[in-house]
C-alpha cells in the first residue's frame, strides 16, 4: 500500500473508526453481547428503558442547561460586540477576555462553587452584612433544581470566546461599513443592530455555535460538580452507571451512552443541513 | 437657480495634517458634480462629511438652506455609495433594494410594488430572488444604485462607485447612472479618479487637490485646466493617431 493511503487509513480509522467502534461496542453491550458479564443475546434492558424515566429526564436537563446557557452567553457577547465596539478595541479589553479562556472548566466550577454555595464567599458577606439572616438564608445558587449555578459556570467559559469570535466576524465582514451605509439608508443604531448585524454575526458563526452548544450539552466537569444528584446533565448519567460496583448495571450504561451518542448524531446532523441553508 | 447643496468653509484636519481646506461649492438641484481627485486628495472625508458620518472642524453645510451639520445622518436622505456594492449579504437582490422602505415602515404592498417597479427599470427582475454572492460585479453595483435610489435621497453621494468593474461593465454603468439620474432628476456628487468618467457623468465639474476644491463655470475650463491632466491625455491619442496614419 502506498504510504498515502496508509496515511488515509490511519486517518479514517481515528476519525470514524474508533467512535463507531465505542458505539459497536456500547450497542453490544446494551443486548449482552459484549462486556464482563456477557450473558447472550437479551433484549431485557432495552425493554426497562420504558420503565426509567432517568435518562429521559436527564436529556431533557442537559437540553435546558444547554440551551440557556448558549442563550445567555450569545446575547452577552453580542451586547458587547454591538454595543461596546470602541471599548473592545482598547487594550487591555480584548486581552482580558482571553482570561476565562485559560482557565480549566474545573476550576471555573470551583471557583463558582466557593462563591456561590451556601457556605461560601457570598453567603458569608452577605450573612456579614447583614443581608440574610443566616448562612442558609442564601439563595441556592449552586446544586440547585434549575442548574442556576453549572449555567452560570457555562456562560463565563462561552462568552469570552463568543465575544472574541463575533468580534473578528463583525470586522472581517466590515461591519463598520455597513453600518455607516444603513445610516445614511436611514436606518438608526437599533435597526442597523437587528436588521443587518445580529442576523449576519449569527449566521456567519452557526457552526461554531451548533458545537459551542453540543460541547455545553455533553460537559461533564462542570454538572459533576455545580449539578445535583437528581436530575443529572446525561455525561453524569451515564458515567454514574459506568462507574456502579454492580457490574449487572453496566448494560443499561451501554444503552444510555449508545442512545445519547446516537441522539447527539442525528442532532448535529439535523442543525448543519440547517445552518448551511442560511450560511453566508 | 438657487443652490439645493451650499458648503462654505468646510475645514477638517486628522492628527494635524490638514485634509480639507475652506471647501466651498454649490449645487443645484438635478446637478451632477463630477469631483475629479487623485488617492488621498480629501474625496472620501468631503463625502462623509455630507453624509453626516464624519464631522468637519469648521465651516457650513446648508441643504436648502437649513442648516445639515446637526442633523444625523439616518435623518439626511443622503446616500453614501462606497466604491463596492456592500449589498447585505443574508437578504435577497429584493430584500436589499426594499431596505431603505421596510426600515421607513412602508405598507409591504406599496414597498413591494415600488421595488419591483425598480428592479424592472435597472433590468434586475430575473435576479430578484438570489442572493449577492450570486451576481456579477455589474448587477451588484446596480442594486446598490437600487437601494440608493428607492428612498429617494435628496442627495446621491459617489465615491469612485465604478472602480472596481472592468472597463464595458464602468461604461454600461455611467450610461446607467445618466439615463436613472436625468429620469429621476437626481442631485449628485460624483467623485472619481478617471477624468473620461468625470466627464461622462457630470453635468459640473471639479478638482480636489491636497484638500483644496477648484470648481469650473464650463467643461473648456475643466478640460484645459492642466491638472486634471485631459489636455496631455488628448495629445497622447492625438500622437497614436498620427502615427498610426503615418506608419504604412
Amino acid at each position: 500500500m502506498k504510504p498515502r493511503n496508509w496515511l488515509l487509513l490511519c486517518y479514517a480509522l481515528l476519525v470514524a473508526g474508533l467512535p463507531l467502534a465505542g458505539l459497536g461496542y456500547a450497542l453490544l453491550g446494551s443486548v449482552g453481547l459484549a462486556g464482563p458479564l456477557a450473558t447472550g443475546f437479551t433484549g431485557r434492558h432495552w425493554q426497562a428503558l420504558g420503565a426509567d424515566a432517568g435518562l429521559l429526564k436527564s436529556a431533557l436537563f442537559s437540553f435546558w442547561i444547554a440551551s440557556v446557557s448558549l442563550t445567555l452567553a450569545v446575547a452577552l457577547a453580542l451586547a458587547l460586540v454591538l454595543g461596546a465596539q470602541g471599548t473592545l478595541r482598547r487594550r487591555p479589553f480584548p486581552t482580558l477576555l482571553y482570561v476565562p479562556l485559560l482557565m480549566p472548566s474545573l476550576v471555573m466550577g470551583f471557583y463558582l462553587f466557593q462563591l456561590l454555595s451556601r457556605a461560601g464567599w457570598l453567603s458569608r458577606l452577605s450573612f456579614g452584612l447583614g443581608l440574610t439572616h443566616s448562612v442558609e438564608g442564601f439563595p441556592e445558587l449552586v446544586q440547585d433544581a434549575a442548574g442556576v449555578g453549572i449555567i452560570g459556570a457555562h456562560v463565563l467559559l462561552l462568552f469570552p470566546f463568543l465575544t472574541l469570535l463575533f468580534q473578528a466576524i463583525y470586522q472581517e465582514s466590515r461591519l463598520a461599513d455597513y453600518r455607516q451605509l444603513a445610516q445614511t439608508l436611514g436606518a438608526t443604531p437599533g435597526q442597523f443592530r437587528w436588521r443587518v448585524a445580529v442576523p449576519v454575526l449569527l449566521r456567519r458563526a452557526a457552526p461554531t455555535l451548533l458545537l459551542s452548544g453540543i460541547a455545553t450539552l455533553g460537559a461533564y466537569d462542570i454538572p459533576l460538580l455545580l449539578g445535583r444528584p437528581y436530575p443529572q446533565m446525561l455525561s453524569v448519567y451515564i458515567a454514574t452507571r459506568l462507574q456502579r460496583f454492580d457490574l449487572r448495571e453496566l448494560p443499561a450504561a451501554y444503552l444510555a451512552g449508545f442512545l445519547v451518542a446516537v441522539g447527539l448524531l442525528g442532532l448535529i446532523l439535523v442543525l448543519t443541513r440547517l445552518t448551511r441553508r442560511h450560511a453566508l | 437657480m438657487s443652490d439645493l447643496l451650499r458648503v462654505n468653509g468646510l475645514t477638517k484636519q486628522f492628527d494635524g495634517q490638514p485634509v480639507l481646506r475652506d471647501i466651498a461649492f454649490g449645487l443645484a438641484e438635478g446637478e451632477v458634480l463630477a469631483v475629479l481627485g487623485r488617492s488621498g486628495c480629501g474625496k472620501t472625508t468631503l463625502l462623509k462629511i455630507l453624509a453626516g458620518l464624519e464631522t468637519p472642524d469648521a465651516g457650513t453645510v446648508l441643504l436648502q438652506g437649513e442648516n445639515l451639520l446637526p442633523v444625523p445622518p439616518n435623518e439626511r436622505q443622503m446616500v453614501y455609495l462606497y466604491q463596492e456594492p456592500l449589498l447585505f449579504p443574508h437578504l435577497s437582490v429584493f430584500e436589499n433594494v426594499a431596505f431603505g422602505l421596510r426600515i421607513r415602515k412602508v405598507p409591504r404592498a406599496v414597498a413591494d410594488a415600488q421595488v419591483r417597479t425598480l428592479l424592472a427599470e435597472l433590468d434586475l427582475a430575473e435576479h430578484a430572488q438570489k442572493a449577492p454572492h450570486q451576481l456579477s460585479g455589474g448587477q451588484r453595483q446596480r442594486v446598490s444604485f437600487g437601494r440608493a435610489l428607492i428612498i429617494r435621497p435628496r442627495l446621491l453621494l459617489l465615491d469612485e462607485p465604478f472602480g472596481n468593474l472592468d472597463a464595458q461593465t464602468r461604461a454600461d454603468m455611467q450610461q446607467l447612472f445618466l439615463r436613472v439620474s436625468r429620469q429621476h432628476q437626481i442631485t449628485s456628487l460624483f467623485v472619481t479618479h478617471d477624468s473620461r468618467e468625470a466627464l461622462t457623468v457630470g453635468t459640473r465639474f471639479g478638482y480636489l487637490d491636497r484638500g483644496v476644491l477648484s470648481t469650473f463655470a464650463s467643461v473648456r475650463e475643466f478640460i484645459q485646466d492642466p491638472r486634471t491632466n485631459i489636455q496631455a491625455e488628448l495629445s497622447f491619442w492625438e500622437n497614436i493617431q498620427q502615427t498610426a496614419v503615418l506608419t504604412p
